[in-house]
């Protein structure tokens, strides 16, 4: 038997180790245990660092460590700011100058008082062309912030250029030290003591207050990104190591402190002892899990090892939502009843009797999906373009049957859009009415374009990225666009990084396009339509427009300059229609609204997840929260 | 030994091949390495961000990637004084210095806060752990199938062990990860979905990563033994009166399993580096994914650090086999 053992050995061998890797996976990494509240993001997160974060997901879990100047009642109507890190603020008569006055009791996780140098410290990382930030534009309200970036940018190019400079660690340094300067003197961000933050605005900003609670304006704490950063003596850019955002060393000022952080698999966050309105907290832990498949989130949640899906996508959602329909009808006139009252669609939800098909929310969204057209003179490949005459424009966007696009593909209770901004998001703007469907209204337009019947138009292409829906709707929106108007229509799909390309590159006749807002003011929204903005992938220009919106940058008054921001995008969707609105993103939630609060209904879709109440579990207010009147 | 310092000399050479190669064409792709879904950096700061990570031009890239990742920059830094110009910085701040990694194969573009190396330390043992137990399961299925195919050829149990084989190789993974899943998880309540970290949770991302390569395994035995079997040795081995479960375990397999043991090497290195397609079903947290969003993102950084990391463990993997070889079977030194 020795002998017989000995000659197999070789064999055994691998299967032994094999066996041992096995184990030794299994045993190394064990489960936690569940935290109060579990949530899946919409996507893993891309970074905690407010200079770098550029996305919803992102936001929603900083929004639970960190706390800005002000942040959101999320539940008030028009999305009101409250006192967050500043206790009180004052506003000249000019409305050029705020100044905020920070609590005393406002802490970093490691009991050290949150200082107003902090925000500058922040601000200035945000504002530095060095570090990437995408939200620096939103800075440029504040006195001095474009000439130094500028600046900043120039000294930075000539740097590099200069080789007597370039590689000089002295030189590097001394730039640096610059720019500090320069900061200090050129930019409108002052901390006069150790309470108070002044900021002096280039231009009156109606909605800054809604900026201090936004994520990229979050403060951070100073000696811990020191530790972090260095000059880097080729190119004299500040560079930031990385890990200062993790666990470990991470130091935050808001209501959880993030425990453990598994990179796409989950992110475990508990109270921060520091947190000045802890007793405005109803959980212990928090716990946000990575789970990218469709199917695998319904399930998780099915399955009760998670309490909210911010964002329900398998590719049975239809489905789904024709259930929830289905229960609401069942219970038709008490939801009428309750809906007269001026209840949210969660509290009536509420209202009724508990049901697993209850648990499928689907709330308007800050967001709109629609299709460029390419306003260009000519093509890229220098053909002209017929969509550079606006008449051809307001007739394909009439074409579109939005509403049989949300009936019979999205099938998510999304609501067909006329409209840039959605319509009620923002308080005391009010949208302009948009271009409705209308065949023959479009049928003469096009004749008046020298197209009758779609003749001598070149062909259509619709350039659409190919994932999710987007081709159906396309080949839907062809559809129309051929029986109506009488032209061809190709649809054209690329995969999504080329497709990017195409579209940056001007490289389209048309195609599909999305815009999520990012701050409680209709500039959120039509600024990318300004001549030359980044985000101006139609190439539209139109001076009126540019007029109108540099108008109302100057206009004190807050009612007249809102009047003229909705002058302005009733030239975008009624006049110029420099693209076609297709519909309004809803957000598809799955949770119980009998045993989780806190998640509201509101179209701006930022969350207060830090304020969430699990009902029935003992512990915080234990009573549902539901949207002021 | 010579063989494997040969092997192990071969391997940096081996590696830089690859990663010029994976570079030019991945740096070819269309796509913005710093885009991040649809939003682009301004001008400013793309034009700074492409001097950080010398993005600037592929040579100055290939260069800097190269310093990092092979370890040269990390004895430069420790030899020139900046690593413990860092170090200072950090303690005058209280604060423990920022962790230095010899082979630093950067930052993930995509996820700022990720280092790659990072990334590869969570990703690869997840992967190694369902990969480990993938192949010992497609080892007992491959093997046995394979043995009692062999035994009756063109029997009923053959026919059976062949189709079954057939269909391992040819029903795509997701279908049979979906089926494993609506069948043992939703309908038989057996095991969690969408969960890690239990022993329970390795089984049926296990189970279906295995099939194909027990289909291939099964085919590679039920082949070797069917020649083994005819062998003149085999005959002298019956002859001599020894139990034919011996002659069919130990004299019969041990040749029959040469090929199987060859195919061991890429197997275990395709098994242990994931797949995306059973990571996605299971909700496996392993570096298969990596493999394919880092191309899909363009993540330059990450992609060349889970390219280097499975070319590696290729190289490693066909030299134990190697080794192995010469252990079972003397003739082949």
């Amino acid at each position: 038997m020795i002998a017989y053992a000995g000659r197999v050995k070789p064999l055994l061998a691998p299967i032994a180790l094999l066996v041992l890797m096995t184990l030794l996976g299994v045993l190394s990494d064990r489960p936690e245990p569940r935290a109060d509240f579990v949530f899946v993001n919409r996507a893993e997160i891309s970074t905690l660092d407010p200079v770098q974060m550029s996305w919803l997901q992102d936001f929603r879990v900083a929004g639970l460590i960190f706390e800005g100047l002000t942040r959101y009642d999320t539940f008030s109507p028009g999305f009101n700011v409250v006192p967050g890190a500043a206790e009180r603020w004052e506003v000249s008569s000019d409305g050029l100058t705020y100044t905020f006055h920070l609590r005393a009791d406002a802490k970093w996780s490691n009991g050290e008082p949150v200082r107003p140098g902090d925000f500058v410290f922040a601000w200035r990382r945000v504002i530095l062309p060095d570090g990437g930030g995408d939200y620096a534009k939103l800075f440029e309200c504040i006195r001095g912030v474009r000439e130094f970036r500028q600046w900043r940018s120039d000294k930075l190019r000539r740097f590099a250029a200069d080789p007597s400079a370039g590689g000089s660690r002295d030189a590097a340094a001394a730039l640096w030290q610059d720019t500090l300067d320069a900061f200090a003197r050129e930019v409108g961000i002052q901390a006069p003591d150790e309470r108070t933050l002044v900021v002096h605005l280039a231009r009156p900003t109606p909605y800054f207050l809604d900026l201090t609670a936004f994520g990229a304006l979050y403060p951070v704490h100073p000696p811990l990104l020191r530790a972090h950063e260095s000059i880097d003596a080729r190119t004299g850019l500040q560079r930031t190591n990385a890990d200062w955002t993790k666990p470990d060393r991470l130091v935050v000022n808001g209501p959880f402190v993030l425990d453990r952080w598994r990179f796409k698999r989950d992110m475990h966050f508990a109270r921060n002892p520091h947190y000045w309105d802890r007793a405005s907290l109803n959980l212990d832990t928090i716990a946000c899990l990575s789970i990218p498949d469709g199917n695998a989130q319904v399930l998780a949640f099915r399955t009760s090892a998670v309490d909210w899906t911010s964002d329900v996508m398998p590719s049975y959602r239809g489905e789904i939502f024709a259930a929830k329909q289905a229960f609401l009808s069942e219970h038709a006139p008490e939801v009428l009843r309750l809906e007269s009252r001026g209840l949210d669609a969660v509290s009536i939800d509420r209202s009724l009797p508990a049901d697993p098909r209850a648990t499928v929310h689907a709330f308007p969204a800050f967001g709109t999906y629609f299709y460029n057209f390419n306003c260009r003179e000519r093509l890229a490949d220098g053909t002209p373009n017929p969509f550079a005459d606006s008449r051809v424009r307001r007739a394909f966007t009439r074409t579109i049957d939005r509403a049989a696009i949300c009936r019979n593909i999205l099938r998510g209770g999304e609501k067909p859009a006329a409209t840039f901004i959605p319509p009620g998001s923002i308080g005391g703007y009010r949208s302009p009415a948009g271009l409705l469907p209308d065949a023959d209204t479009a049928r003469a337009e096009l004749v008046d374009a020298g197209f009758p019947n779609g003749r001598g138009f070149p062909e259509v292409q619709l350039l659409v990225n190919s994932e999710g829906d987007h081709s159906l709707i396309a080949q839907g929106v062809a559809r129309d666009w051929e029986r109506i108007l009488g032209v061809r229509v190709r649809v054209v799909q690329k995969e999504t990084r080329a497709f990017r390309e195409d579209v940056k590159n001007g490289r389209f006749m048309v195609s599909r396009a999305s815009w999520f807002g990012d701050y409680g003011d209709p500039t959120t929204f039509l600024d990318t339509n300004h001549t030359g903005d980044g985000n101006n992938d139609r190439g539209f220009s139109s001076r009126e427009y540019d007029q109108l919106l540099d108008r109302a940058a100057a206009e004190p008054d807050a009612a007249r300059r809102m009047e003229t921001l909705a002058r302005a995008e009733q030239l975008l969707v009624e006049e110029q229609a420099p693209f076609a609105p297709v519909y309004q993103y809803v957000q598809q939630y799955l949770f119980d609204p009998h045993r989780v609060s806190g998640i509201t209904t509101h179209p701006r879709q930022s969350q207060d997840l830090a304020r969430v109440d699990i009902l029935g579990d003992g512990k915080g207010a234990e009573t549902p929260a539901a949207m002021k009147r | 030994m010579a063989l494997i310092l040969r092997r192990l000399l071969q391997l940096p050479l081996i590696l830089a091949a690859v990663f010029t190669l994976t570079l030019a064409l991945a740096w070819g792709a269309p796509g913005n390495p710093l885009e991040r879904g649809d939003r682009r950096p301004p001008p400013e700061v793309e034009a700074a961000m492409r001097a950080q990570y010398r993005l600037d031009s592929f040579w100055s890239f290939y260069g800097s990637y190269l310093d990092s990742a092979s370890g040269v920059r990390y004895v430069r830094e420790s030899l020139d004084g900046t690593a413990d110009a860092d170090a200072r910085r950090a303690a005058a701040e209280g604060l423990r210095p920022p962790a230095r990694r010899v082979f630093d194969f950067g930052p993930s573009l995509q996820y700022r806060d990720q280092r790659v190396n990072d990334i590869l330390a969570d990703f690869l043992p997840v992967s190694i752990t369902v990969g480990s137990a993938a192949i010992l399961i497609a080892l007992f299925l491959g093997v046995g199938a394979g043995v009692i195919g062999a035994l009756r050829p063109g029997g009923v149990l053959d026919t059976l062990s062949l189709g079954l084989a057939l269909a391992g190789i040819s029903v795509p993974n997701f279908i049979v990860g979906t089926a494993l899943l609506a069948i043992f998880s939703l309908w038989l309540g057996w095991f969690p979905v969408a969960e890690w970290g239990h022993a329970r949770d390795v089984v049926l991302p296990a189970l279906t990563l295995s099939l194909p390569f027990a289909a291939y395994i099964a085919r590679l035995t039920r082949v070797g033994m069917l020649e083994a079997l005819s062998a003149d040795y085999i005959r002298t081995a019956r002859a001599k009166g020894l139990p034919e479960w011996r002659v069919v375990t130990v004299h019969a397999l041990k040749n029959a399993l040469l090929p199987v043991v060859s195919y061991l090497g890429p197997a275990a290195a395709g098994a242990m580096t994931g797949s995306f397609v059973v990571e996605v079903v299971f909700n496996v947290p392993g570096l298969g994914q990596h493999f394919v969003n880092a191309v899909q993102n363009k993540d330059l950084f990450l992609l060349m650090g889970v390219v280097l990391v499975y070319a590696t463990m290729l190289v490693v993997f066909n030299l134990a086999v190697d080794v192995m070889y010469r252990w079972i079977d003397p003739r082949i030194a």
